[in-house]
């Protein structure tokens, strides 16, 4: 209680020294804060993204080959419509598999033509990817090969500008053709999930896409199957993957297995790494006030070197004293730790309040980072403060009560 | 009765090593105070007056020879175990005060008494009686800085009998003032003096003798001359 006291009354003799002291270290927890909170919600925001895909989604693509001599590598089309049908009789875990046909294509609409992706799918790919229209319909049955699409945001956007797309019609510009097709529904907008984003691409049925858009022959571009249940997923990857195997005779180039489950992981691992390498660059200003403390510190004990040895000569044991300088320091990272939690707070709620609308950016304050901050910036003041206190500790008396 | 003995040098010598030089500061310094003695030690500068007074005040450790402080061996104590002597054995008077400047008269007096672990309610009130012994009643939250220097001294004083100590040891304590306040300062120690406290005082100034029952005289590191004037006063 003295001790703090004491303390107390010699940080305030030197207001502005131990404000500039503790300057560095609020920069430091607020700026480690700050990077923790947006980084956390940035992993929220981007597994939320991913599970709203479904992690019991399944991707099998066609594998690159070639490459070799000059060469350039490029997809084959290996994947054909019978293997959705064998997926969905051989592999038990996987509950629904579709076959999709997709393309890049030249998209008209009166003057203006922009290059959009042509996906033409089943029915059944809006349960599995969970897409939704936010006006306008979905494919029905009568839609089958007709010449109908639905357009995500941004490219209807860049296509129509500000006129209402719907009941629009336009062109998909096929080699030399022109196939006309009427605009029925919009996406909702939900930000680019992995190959697909939806609010960028065209969606159109799968019949009248194989024999009008894509004029494929059983050939496919991808298949996107479905197990019942997440914990499937590994399951059915390995079922797949095993009746490809046998299928391309060993060529496992010639395909690809990837679960949402498994890009989930890579991902979070990702923006795990990210965050880490993140925190301890900010992590880094943290050191920096810790020198800064130290130098402080040590300046305050040699200008203090008289009144240690007063404190000293009147019975203040070393211990005494270094615990005194050490609760001075401490106090002054402590309470630096903060005020810098306070502005680390106020800083991500600021952020994101101005530019969380823009980039979808969220802030998840967990309380084990403040206690990390409180507690790393208590660690900086013992640490840095301990060479210094040590110092004032082991000054002779004599030499000490002496100094001018 | 016999008085107690206080405190008691027996060949007491402080040899410091400069390298290749060894300068012999004391040289078998052997002298005893008793309880209640007035103690002067004297001497000009460079006669090791100032290597005594640390040894006295446990500031510092003999080369060879021992320390006794109310009996007990200081002269091999440790560090720690020094520190508390110093605190309750030992109530040092500077000749620079040595005031802390942010506290005020009453927190510097409570200061050893802090170290000491006396709690505060009774630590104010015996620094309150202190500085009211050395006529200070008035300025108990007066900064060392809003002090004159005899004020400041007698502060300072009443910061040395805070512990009640074995013996107050002074360090040239009317060094830095004028002759009314050094005065001053003089007749708080012969009051002191009379109410039974044994004093030591290191000072070079050999007008401040009169009062004192025994004067060592220090010249190179050896006691060239000891006085003692009649016997012990005080309540033994």
């Amino acid at each position: 209680m003295e001790i703090l006291k004491e303390v107390f009354r010699s940080l305030y003799a030197n207001k502005l020294r131990t404000f500039l002291s503790m300057l560095g270290i609020v920069i430091g927890v607020a700026a480690v804060i700050m990077v923790m909170s947006l980084g956390a919600g940035m992993k929220k925001g981007v597994t939320e993204r991913l599970t709203s895909l479904g992690s019991n989604v399944i991707m099998v693509s066609p594998g690159f080959v070639g490459g070799r001599g000059g060469t350039v590598a490029q997809a084959v089309e290996t994947l054909k419509e019978s293997d959705v049908k064998a997926i969905l009789d051989m592999c038990p875990s996987v509950s629904k598999a579709v076959g999709l046909l997709s393309g890049s294509y030249l998209v008209q609409y009166k003057n203006s033509n922009t290059r959009i992706s042509v996906y033409a799918a089943p029915n059944e790919i809006f349960q599995i990817l969970n897409l939704k229209v936010s006006r306008g319909r979905t494919f029905s049955e009568d839609d089958k090969s007709k010449n109908v699409l639905i357009i995500g945001r941004e490219a209807a956007y860049n296509l129509f500008k500000n006129e209402d797309p719907l009941g629009k019609r336009v062109y998909i510009v096929q080699g030399s053709r022109k196939i006309p097709f009427e605009v029925i529904g919009i996406f909702e907008r939900t930000g680019s999930i992995l190959m697909f984003n939806p609010d960028r691409m065209i969606l159109i049925p799968y019949e009248t896409g194989k024999y009008r858009v894509f004029q494929s022959r059983g050939g496919i571009s991808m298949i996107i199957a479905m197990t019942s249940s997440p914990e499937l997923s590994p399951n059915a990857v390995m079922e797949i993957d095993h009746l490809l195997y046998t299928k391309f005779h060993g060529q496992e180039s010639y395909y690809n297995v990837v679960s949402q489950q498994a890009i989930l992981n890579v991902v979070t691992e990702s923006v795990n790494i990210i965050n880490l390498v993140l925190v301890a660059i900010a992590a880094v200003s943290l050191v920096v006030g810790g020198i800064g403390i130290m130098n402080i510190m040590l300046v305050s004990v040699v200008e203090r070197t008289r009144e240690i040895g007063i404190k000293m000569a009147l019975g203040a044991s070393r211990a005494r004293i270094l615990v005194e300088f050490l609760v001075e320091s401490i106090t002054i990272t402590f309470v630096a730790g903060a005020i810098g939690v306070l502005l680390g707070v106020l800083g991500s709620e600021t952020a994101v309040n101005t530019f969380g609308k823009t980039y979808g950016l969220v802030a998840v304050i967990e309380p084990t980072s403040v206690l990390i901050a409180f507690g790393v910036s208590a660690c900086i003041g013992l640490f840095f403060g301990f060479y210094p206190a040590y110092r004032a500790s082991r000054l002779s008396p004599i030499e000490a009560l002496r100094y001018e | 009765m016999t008085p107690r003995k206080v405190m008691e040098l027996v060949d007491v010598w402080k040899i410091y090593d400069m390298g290749e030089v060894k300068v012999e500061a004391l040289r078998g310094i052997s002298f005893e105070v008793y309880e209640g003695e007035y103690v002067f030690v004297v001497g000009p500068s460079g006669s090791g007056k100032s290597t005594l007074l640390h040894i006295l005040g446990c500031l510092d450790r003999p080369t060879k020879g021992k320390v006794f402080i109310e009996g007990e061996d200081v002269s091999k104590m440790s560090d720690r175990k020094l520190a508390k002597v110093r605190n309750r054995k030992v109530g040092f008077v500077f000749q620079t005060y040595n005031l802390l400047p942010r506290l005020n008269a009453l927190e510097n007096v409570e200061l050893p008494m802090i170290y000491a672990g006396v709690p505060a309610r009774e630590r104010r009130k015996k620094a309150k009686e202190l500085l009211e012994l050395v006529g200070l009643g008035d300025r108990l939250y007066h900064r060392p800085n809003q002090l004159s220097g005899g004020q400041q001294q007698r502060v300072g004083i009443a910061r040395a009998l805070a512990n009640d100590p074995s013996f107050i040891l002074a360090d040239e304590p009317t060094g830095n003032l004028d002759t009314k306040s050094g005065e001053e300062v003089m007749a708080i120690f012969k009051k002191l003096h009379e109410m039974g406290k044994t004093l030591i005082v290191v000072t070079h100034n050999p007008e401040l003798l009169k009062d004192g029952t025994r004067i060592v005289k220090l010249r190179d590191g050896v006691i060239e001359d000891m006085e003692i004037r009649g016997v012990v006063y005080g309540n033994t």
